[in-house]
Protein backbone atom coordinates (compact mmCIF):
# COMPACT_ATOMS: atom_id res chain seq x y z
CA UNK A 1 0.00 0.00 0.00
CA UNK A 2 1.34 3.40 -0.91
CA UNK A 3 2.00 5.69 2.00
CA UNK A 4 -0.12 8.79 2.16
CA UNK A 5 2.06 11.90 2.14
CA UNK A 6 2.85 14.85 -0.07
CA UNK A 7 5.61 13.50 -2.32
CA UNK A 8 6.78 17.00 -3.22
CA UNK A 9 8.63 17.11 0.12
CA UNK A 10 11.10 14.50 -1.18
CA UNK A 11 14.35 16.14 -2.27
CA UNK A 12 13.31 19.61 -1.12
CA UNK A 13 16.08 21.40 0.75
CA UNK A 14 14.88 22.34 4.24
CA UNK A 15 18.14 23.55 5.70
CA UNK A 16 21.49 24.94 4.64
CA UNK A 17 24.04 25.57 7.38
CA UNK A 18 27.52 27.09 7.10
CA UNK A 19 29.72 26.02 10.01
CA UNK A 20 32.53 27.90 11.73
CA UNK A 21 36.02 26.81 10.62
CA UNK A 22 36.96 23.38 11.91
CA UNK A 23 39.74 23.59 14.49
CA UNK A 24 42.63 21.24 15.05
CA UNK A 25 41.55 20.92 18.68
CA UNK A 26 38.07 19.64 17.83
CA UNK A 27 39.52 17.05 15.45
CA UNK A 28 41.95 15.85 18.12
CA UNK A 29 39.22 15.77 20.77
CA UNK A 30 36.83 13.87 18.51
CA UNK A 31 39.53 11.29 17.73
CA UNK A 32 40.41 11.00 21.42
CA UNK A 33 36.75 10.50 22.42
CA UNK A 34 36.70 7.43 20.14
CA UNK A 35 40.07 6.19 21.38
CA UNK A 36 41.64 6.55 17.93
CA UNK A 37 45.40 6.03 17.83
CA UNK A 38 45.83 6.38 14.04
CA UNK A 39 48.45 9.16 13.65
CA UNK A 40 46.51 10.56 10.67
CA UNK A 41 43.92 11.74 13.22
CA UNK A 42 46.00 12.19 16.35
CA UNK A 43 49.54 13.31 15.53
CA UNK A 44 50.01 16.48 13.52
CA UNK A 45 53.73 15.94 12.90
CA UNK A 46 53.36 12.31 11.76
CA UNK A 47 50.30 13.17 9.64
CA UNK A 48 52.32 15.85 7.82
CA UNK A 49 54.38 13.04 6.27
CA UNK A 50 51.33 10.88 5.53
CA UNK A 51 49.09 10.58 2.47
CA UNK A 52 47.08 13.73 3.30
CA UNK A 53 50.15 15.91 4.08
CA UNK A 54 48.50 17.00 7.29
CA UNK A 55 46.08 16.15 10.06
CA UNK A 56 42.60 14.98 8.98
CA UNK A 57 39.46 14.12 10.91
CA UNK A 58 38.25 10.53 11.43
CA UNK A 59 35.65 9.60 8.78
CA UNK A 60 32.64 9.83 11.12
CA UNK A 61 33.59 13.37 12.24
CA UNK A 62 30.96 14.86 9.89
CA UNK A 63 28.20 13.18 11.94
CA UNK A 64 28.86 15.69 14.73
CA UNK A 65 27.83 18.65 12.57
CA UNK A 66 24.51 19.99 13.84
CA UNK A 67 22.53 21.87 11.21
CA UNK A 68 20.28 24.78 12.21
CA UNK A 69 17.26 22.61 11.56
CA UNK A 70 17.71 18.88 12.22
CA UNK A 71 14.29 18.04 10.76
CA UNK A 72 11.94 19.91 8.43
CA UNK A 73 8.96 21.81 9.80
CA UNK A 74 6.67 19.58 7.73
CA UNK A 75 8.31 16.36 8.98
CA UNK A 76 5.72 13.63 8.37
CA UNK A 77 4.53 11.66 11.39
CA UNK A 78 3.44 8.09 10.83
CA UNK A 79 3.95 6.68 14.29
CA UNK A 80 3.92 7.57 17.95
CA UNK A 81 7.61 7.06 18.66
CA UNK A 82 10.77 7.69 16.69
CA UNK A 83 14.06 5.80 16.87
CA UNK A 84 17.46 6.35 15.37
CA UNK A 85 17.40 3.48 12.89
CA UNK A 86 20.86 3.90 11.45
CA UNK A 87 23.26 5.89 9.34
CA UNK A 88 24.86 5.47 5.96
CA UNK A 89 27.90 7.60 5.41
CA UNK A 90 29.69 8.09 2.09
CA UNK A 91 33.06 9.78 2.39
CA UNK A 92 34.63 11.67 -0.54
CA UNK A 93 37.16 14.15 0.84
CA UNK A 94 38.87 14.38 4.23
CA UNK A 95 38.05 17.15 6.70
CA UNK A 96 41.07 19.27 7.66
CA UNK A 97 41.67 21.98 10.24
CA UNK A 98 40.52 25.34 8.87
CA UNK A 99 37.86 23.86 6.58
CA UNK A 100 34.59 25.74 6.43
CA UNK A 101 31.90 23.17 5.79
CA UNK A 102 28.40 23.61 4.47
CA UNK A 103 25.61 21.13 5.07
CA UNK A 104 22.52 20.94 2.88
CA UNK A 105 19.64 18.86 4.26
CA UNK A 106 16.65 17.28 2.57
CA UNK A 107 14.19 14.44 3.01
CA UNK A 108 15.61 11.78 0.74
CA UNK A 109 13.10 8.97 1.04
CA UNK A 110 10.09 7.70 2.95
CA UNK A 111 9.08 4.06 3.00
CA UNK A 112 7.19 1.49 4.99
CA UNK A 113 8.25 -1.97 6.13
CA UNK A 114 5.94 -4.55 7.59
CA UNK A 115 7.32 -7.06 10.05
CA UNK A 116 6.01 -9.40 12.72
CA UNK A 117 5.44 -6.50 15.11
CA UNK A 118 3.45 -4.49 12.57
CA UNK A 119 4.29 -1.60 10.31
CA UNK A 120 7.37 0.53 10.63
CA UNK A 121 7.96 3.74 8.77
CA UNK A 122 11.35 5.03 7.71
CA UNK A 123 12.15 8.63 6.94
CA UNK A 124 15.58 9.08 5.41
CA UNK A 125 17.10 12.51 5.96
CA UNK A 126 20.08 13.27 3.75
CA UNK A 127 22.85 15.70 4.76
CA UNK A 128 25.27 16.69 1.99
CA UNK A 129 28.52 18.17 3.27
CA UNK A 130 30.84 20.25 1.09
CA UNK A 131 33.92 22.34 1.82
CA UNK A 132 35.18 25.82 0.95
CA UNK A 133 36.71 24.51 -2.30
CA UNK A 134 33.29 23.36 -3.50
CA UNK A 135 34.31 19.71 -3.09
CA UNK A 136 31.80 17.13 -1.96
CA UNK A 137 33.07 15.92 1.44
CA UNK A 138 30.42 13.46 2.57
CA UNK A 139 26.81 12.38 2.29
CA UNK A 140 25.07 11.19 5.43
CA UNK A 141 21.77 9.33 5.25
CA UNK A 142 19.99 9.24 8.57
CA UNK A 143 17.23 6.63 8.88
CA UNK A 144 14.60 7.66 11.36
CA UNK A 145 12.27 4.82 12.25
CA UNK A 146 8.73 5.48 13.41
CA UNK A 147 6.21 3.03 14.74
CA UNK B 1 50.36 -0.40 14.20
CA UNK B 2 51.33 -1.32 10.67
CA UNK B 3 49.76 -0.65 7.30
CA UNK B 4 49.31 -3.22 4.61
CA UNK B 5 48.22 -3.46 1.03
CA UNK B 6 45.24 -4.57 -1.02
CA UNK B 7 47.28 -7.59 -2.14
CA UNK B 8 47.78 -8.68 1.48
CA UNK B 9 44.04 -8.85 2.17
CA UNK B 10 41.93 -11.90 1.39
CA UNK B 11 38.19 -12.46 1.30
CA UNK B 12 37.21 -14.02 4.62
CA UNK B 13 39.94 -12.23 6.57
CA UNK B 14 38.66 -11.20 9.98
CA UNK B 15 39.68 -7.97 11.64
CA UNK B 16 41.25 -8.27 15.07
CA UNK B 17 38.28 -7.61 17.38
CA UNK B 18 38.31 -4.38 19.35
CA UNK B 19 37.24 -5.38 22.85
CA UNK B 20 36.38 -2.60 25.20
CA UNK B 21 34.50 -1.77 28.34
CA UNK B 22 32.49 1.30 27.40
CA UNK B 23 32.13 3.50 30.49
CA UNK B 24 29.47 6.15 31.09
CA UNK B 25 32.21 8.77 31.24
CA UNK B 26 33.43 7.77 27.79
CA UNK B 27 29.89 8.07 26.43
CA UNK B 28 29.47 11.50 28.07
CA UNK B 29 32.76 12.69 26.65
CA UNK B 30 31.72 11.57 23.18
CA UNK B 31 28.26 13.15 23.57
CA UNK B 32 29.79 16.47 24.57
CA UNK B 33 32.38 16.58 21.81
CA UNK B 34 29.92 15.36 19.16
CA UNK B 35 27.17 17.90 19.96
CA UNK B 36 24.94 15.12 21.27
CA UNK B 37 24.67 16.19 24.90
CA UNK B 38 21.04 15.20 25.28
CA UNK B 39 19.91 13.66 28.61
CA UNK B 40 19.56 10.17 27.10
CA UNK B 41 23.30 10.17 26.35
CA UNK B 42 24.55 11.89 29.50
CA UNK B 43 22.58 10.81 32.56
CA UNK B 44 20.53 7.87 33.78
CA UNK B 45 17.76 9.95 35.31
CA UNK B 46 17.21 11.97 32.13
CA UNK B 47 17.25 8.81 30.04
CA UNK B 48 14.65 7.12 32.28
CA UNK B 49 12.34 10.12 31.83
CA UNK B 50 12.49 9.31 28.11
CA UNK B 51 11.48 5.72 28.81
CA UNK B 52 14.92 4.18 28.49
CA UNK B 53 16.39 1.80 31.08
CA UNK B 54 19.31 4.21 31.59
CA UNK B 55 21.69 6.31 29.55
CA UNK B 56 22.67 4.91 26.17
CA UNK B 57 25.49 5.54 23.72
CA UNK B 58 24.65 7.58 20.60
CA UNK B 59 24.32 5.44 17.49
CA UNK B 60 26.96 7.51 15.74
CA UNK B 61 29.38 6.68 18.55
CA UNK B 62 28.98 2.98 17.73
CA UNK B 63 29.59 3.87 14.10
CA UNK B 64 32.70 5.81 15.09
CA UNK B 65 34.00 2.90 17.18
CA UNK B 66 33.48 0.51 14.26
CA UNK B 67 35.45 2.91 12.06
CA UNK B 68 38.17 2.92 14.73
CA UNK B 69 38.25 -0.89 14.71
CA UNK B 70 38.99 -0.73 10.96
CA UNK B 71 41.60 2.00 11.48
CA UNK B 72 43.27 -0.08 14.25
CA UNK B 73 43.43 -3.03 11.83
CA UNK B 74 44.96 -1.08 8.98
CA UNK B 75 45.63 2.65 9.43
CA UNK B 76 46.11 2.96 5.65
CA UNK B 77 42.62 1.65 4.85
CA UNK B 78 40.45 4.56 3.74
CA UNK B 79 36.78 4.18 4.59
CA UNK B 80 34.80 5.41 1.58
CA UNK B 81 31.47 4.16 2.85
CA UNK B 82 30.20 2.93 6.19
CA UNK B 83 26.61 2.01 6.91
CA UNK B 84 25.26 0.94 10.27
CA UNK B 85 21.90 -0.24 11.57
CA UNK B 86 21.16 0.39 15.23
CA UNK B 87 19.26 -2.74 16.25
CA UNK B 88 19.27 -2.30 19.98
CA UNK B 89 20.22 0.51 22.40
CA UNK B 90 23.89 0.33 23.39
CA UNK B 91 24.08 0.45 27.18
CA UNK B 92 27.34 1.63 28.74
CA UNK B 93 29.19 -0.16 31.54
CA UNK B 94 29.12 -3.21 29.29
CA UNK B 95 31.86 -5.21 27.63
CA UNK B 96 31.59 -4.69 23.89
CA UNK B 97 33.26 -6.44 21.01
CA UNK B 98 33.67 -4.68 17.67
CA UNK B 99 34.23 -7.15 14.89
CA UNK B 100 34.39 -7.43 11.14
CA UNK B 101 35.43 -9.48 8.16
CA UNK B 102 36.28 -8.88 4.50
CA UNK B 103 33.48 -10.25 2.33
CA UNK B 104 34.56 -9.22 -1.17
CA UNK B 105 37.54 -7.72 -2.95
CA UNK B 106 37.32 -5.65 -6.13
CA UNK B 107 40.52 -5.97 -8.19
CA UNK B 108 39.57 -3.05 -10.44
CA UNK B 109 39.02 -0.42 -7.77
CA UNK B 110 41.31 -1.91 -5.07
CA UNK B 111 38.50 -1.79 -2.60
CA UNK B 112 37.24 -4.32 -0.10
CA UNK B 113 33.69 -4.79 1.12
CA UNK B 114 33.30 -5.88 4.71
CA UNK B 115 30.72 -6.81 7.29
CA UNK B 116 31.07 -5.04 10.62
CA UNK B 117 29.22 -5.43 13.89
CA UNK B 118 29.20 -4.66 17.58
CA UNK B 119 28.19 -7.39 20.00
CA UNK B 120 27.99 -7.91 23.75
CA UNK B 121 29.33 -10.85 25.79
CA UNK B 122 26.21 -12.85 24.86
CA UNK B 123 26.99 -12.40 21.16
CA UNK B 124 23.91 -10.20 20.69
CA UNK B 125 24.61 -7.94 17.75
CA UNK B 126 23.47 -4.51 18.85
CA UNK B 127 24.85 -2.77 15.78
CA UNK B 128 25.41 -4.29 12.35
CA UNK B 129 26.68 -2.80 9.15
CA UNK B 130 28.89 -2.87 6.10
CA UNK B 131 31.78 -0.77 4.90
CA UNK B 132 33.79 -0.19 1.74
CA UNK B 133 37.54 0.30 2.18
CA UNK B 134 39.97 1.72 -0.35
CA UNK B 135 43.34 0.07 0.15
CA UNK B 136 46.79 1.08 -1.06
CA UNK B 137 48.18 -1.18 -3.76
CA UNK B 138 51.70 -2.41 -4.43
CA UNK B 139 51.29 -1.76 -8.16
CA UNK B 140 50.62 1.97 -7.76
Amino acid sequence: MALDFDRSILGTVFDETLFAPITKEEILEFAAALGETNPLYTDEAAAANGPYRGLVAPPTFVTKLRPNKMTPENMPKFGKVGFDGGRDLNVFEPVRPGDTLTMVSKIHDIYEKTGRSGSMYFIVLRNEVSNQHGEKVAVIDHRIMQR
Amino acid sequence: MSSFYFEDVEEGDEFPPLDLFLTKDQVRRYAWTANMDFPRFTDDEGARKEGLPGMIAPGVMSMGLLARMISDWNPAARITRIGTTFRSPVLPDTRLHLCGAVTQKDEQTHTAECDIWMENDDAERWVIGTATLALPTKSA
